[in-house]
């Protein structure tokens, strides 16, 4: 038997979701009637717009989708001003104010406190401007990622773009392809650095030559079914497959198509592709494709460039694209680092011009939630280095800076169990202050996920952090369980979860004891993750060693049980009521 | 120590409650997770799942316990779980 979510799916689906979304929006929230709300909360999600959590009824989170990150010369400014117009609520963080945006770890764009009868017009200015929300969430092609400075970048094999852009043309709003029967999640990547992290998607396709009469083209190696939700996470398997740049849209939709038809649309949990490749092996997916989705024969894979990953590897160069890099083209990309992704949308607005004014006006987002301004001369880039706004967004941040993740948490997420943004900005200046890695060691990535569901992509950090409660002093406290030594690279690798239930106000200790034990019993040279894969899990654990410092969590109490965690009044009977239309 | 293996989020019935393992050799007190779910569609069951957490558990390997209950059976649970609810509430307010 089909699930709701497939029979309001056949109901009402894809591109025609928003007609009813206009209508909602003239009619009025209250419009939506009590029992059908399920059904069309799940359904907004194919236009970019989830419910925002319990006891903030009536506002939404918007998505933005920016393929690969990329957005193009105006395009920031455009999501500054909807930020400052749109995405303010009852609610204030007491770190970020009343408006900002967040960039996420999959390229994309966020914002809050969206009221529904606001939509159309945030839709129309999106899309004067290039811009959309369509297939940002739900079950279809979401945002495809990849090297964010495909184009540009000096260690390019092949230029993605191209295939990103062609991607993103033809797969949103194809209603062959906007039913699907979970989240479809594309990696493309052209850069010999793994920036794409490919091995964490649905389907990735990665730089690799083949010869062919003799002569070797460069295209891409294909894998299908990586993924880290539901504590299961997966790698992409290899399929064994070569694909010309010009094939991977017939690739790309075959194995989509594959998706749609084979996927399980009985239960919900088990839909994700990397199941299926669980069930069938990629071998019988290989098959599939060929026998039965593409009118040409494959290519066996061809000689792939994985030893030179070195994207969240945790050791060598460029673990991240945090700052000045020089383009393929003498000019150059700063990647800026955003804590945390998030940035006041007055911020976002000094950027825009920022990057108008030293380099072409575009900007990119990258997987570790940063922000990358790209097209600056040489002789210009003295000048943008010393602008103000990147004493905060800074090109050379501290390691612990430039290494948190968070995703969102109980501030708005219904799923999450923890505070997470300003809990890791918190963690950051604290570790920042307090502690010293190793003189050779500039990059440790930490990850903050408020729950199972890994949006931070906790598995794969030097230490991963995922939401939890335990008890201290007689009371229930956040807390949260800690991983470590995950990281992508040629041989990813999964966090290995060693510690459970540390109280969120000792995990800044925890994390100082784990450093102290690192720097003194690390072999020469040896990288984080190499320290954490040489010890057992006993030995990982007494290293982390949770204790109380002069780091204080103001957010320790059940913040999911408030309506709004940073509230004066936070009780979940003092909530708002749903926004009145307007 | 392996990963949890129920998953824990906002929609978890209990994310910290307090759980012994027993056996005639054994004791191992810890911190667990229970949760209470149907199947989201058609469901015809209820389970009731319990997973210690395993940096814990000295004398057993990582796992989760899951009972399957009817809605019969489910029903009893939840009327026994009142009862005694009810007998500890009165006594504390005594």
């Amino acid at each position: 038997m089909p699930t709701d979510v497939e029979n309001w799916k056949s109901a009402v689906y894809g591109n025609e979701i928003r007609e009813h979304l206009f209508r909602f929006a003239a009619e009025g929230y209250d419009a939506i009637p009590d029992d059908e709300r399920d059904a069309w909360f799940e359904r907004f999600k194919w236009w970019g717009l989830y419910h925002q959590r319990n006891g903030q009824e009536g506002y939404f989170m918007m998505r933005i989708g920016t393929p690969n990150g990329v957005l193009e010369p105006g395009q920031l400014r455009v999501v500054g001003e909807i930020a400052n117009e749109y995405a303010t609520g009852p609610g204030r963080n007491p770190i970020f104010g009343d408006a900002y945006a967040d960039f996420t770890t999959r390229q994309s764009i966020q914002l809050h406190w969206i009221e529904l009868s606001d939509v159309p017009a945030i839709f129309e200015k999106l899309e004067a401007n290039g811009l959309s929300t369509q297939q940002a969430c739900g079950d279809s092609w979401r945002n495809i990622v990849g090297n964010p400075v495909a184009g540009k970048d000096g260690q390019e094999v092949i230029d993605a773009w191209p295939v990103i852009r062609e991607l993103n043309e033809t797969f949103k709003g194809d209603d062959d392809h906007s039913n699907l029967p979970r989240k479809w999640k594309v990696s493309v990547t052209g850069s010999a650095d793994g920036s794409g992290q490919g091995d964490i998607n649905d389907l990735a396709f990665e730089p690799a030559y083949k010869a062919i009469d003799g002569e070797d083209v460069v295209g891409f190696n294909v894998r299908v079914g990586g993924g880290l939700a539901r504590n299961e996470p997966r790698f992409a398997r290899d399929i064994d497959v070569w694909v010309r740049p010009e094939n991977v849209p017939a690739v790309a939709g075959g194995l989509s198509a594959l998706f749609r038809d084979n996927g399980d649309r009985e239960d919900r949990y088990n839909a994700r592709i990397k199941f299926l490749v669980d069930e069938w092996g990629a071998e019988k997916v290989r098959e599939t494709l060929q026998e039965e989705y593409v009118d040409f024969e494959l290519h066996t894979a061809g000689r792939d460039v994985r030893e030179e990953y070195t994207y969240n590897t945790g050791e060598g160069e460029r673990n991240d694209l945090v700052g000045v890099h020089e383009q393929r083209d003498g000019k150059h990309f700063v990647g800026l680092n955003v804590l945390v992704g998030r940035m006041g949308a007055d911020d976002v607005l000094e950027l825009a011009d920022l990057a108008d004014e030293y380099g072409s006006g575009e900007v990119r987002l990258s997987q570790r939630q940063n922000v990358i301004v790209t097209d600056v001369p040489e002789a210009d880039l003295e000048d943008f280095l010393a602008e103000p706004l990147l004493e905060h967004y800074s090109p050379d941040p501290s390691p612990f800076m430039r290494g948190s993740v968070a995703c969102t948490g109980t501030e708005f997420c219904s799923l999450s169990i923890v505070e997470t943004k300003n809990r890791q900005v918190r963690f950051a200046r604290w570790l920042k202050e307090n502690v010293g890695l190793p003189d050779d060691v500039e990059e440790f990535h930490i990850h903050l996920s408020g729950c199972t569901a890994s949006c931070a992509q906790p598995q794969i950090a030097d230490v991963s952090l995922r939401g939890m409660k335990t008890r201290k002093n007689g009371e229930a406290v956040e807390a949260l369980d800690v991983g470590l030594g995950g990281g992508l690279g040629e041989e990813p690798q999964f966090a290995r979860w060693v510690t459970q239930r540390v109280p969120a106000d000792e995990a800044p200790g925890a994390i100082a004891n784990l450093i102290d034990s690192f720097a003194a019993e690390r072999e020469a040279g040896e990288s984080f993750r190499a320290f954490v894969d040489r010890h057992d899990d006993e030995a990982l654990d007494a290293f982390v060693e949770p204790e109380e410092t002069d780091y204080e969590d103001p957010m320790l109490h059940n913040t999911k049980m408030t309506w709004y965690p940073y509230a004066e009044e936070d009780a979940m009977d003092a909530a708002p009521p749903a926004p009145a239309d307007d | 120590m392996s990963d949890r293996l129920l998953k824990v989020n906002a929609y978890t019935t209990l994310d910290l409650v307090d759980a012994t393992a027993r056996g005639h050799d054994f004791e191992n007190e810890a911190l667990a997770v229970l949760n209470v779910t149907a199947p989201r569609e058609n469901p015809d069951h209820v389970t009731l799942q319990l997973e210690l957490d395993n940096a814990q558990l000295d004398s057993l390997p990582a796992h989760a316990d899951e009972v399957t209950l009817s809605a019969t059976e489910a029903r009893t649970l939840a009327d026994a779980l009142y009862s005694y609810a009810d007998d500890v509430a009165d006594a504390t307010e005594r």
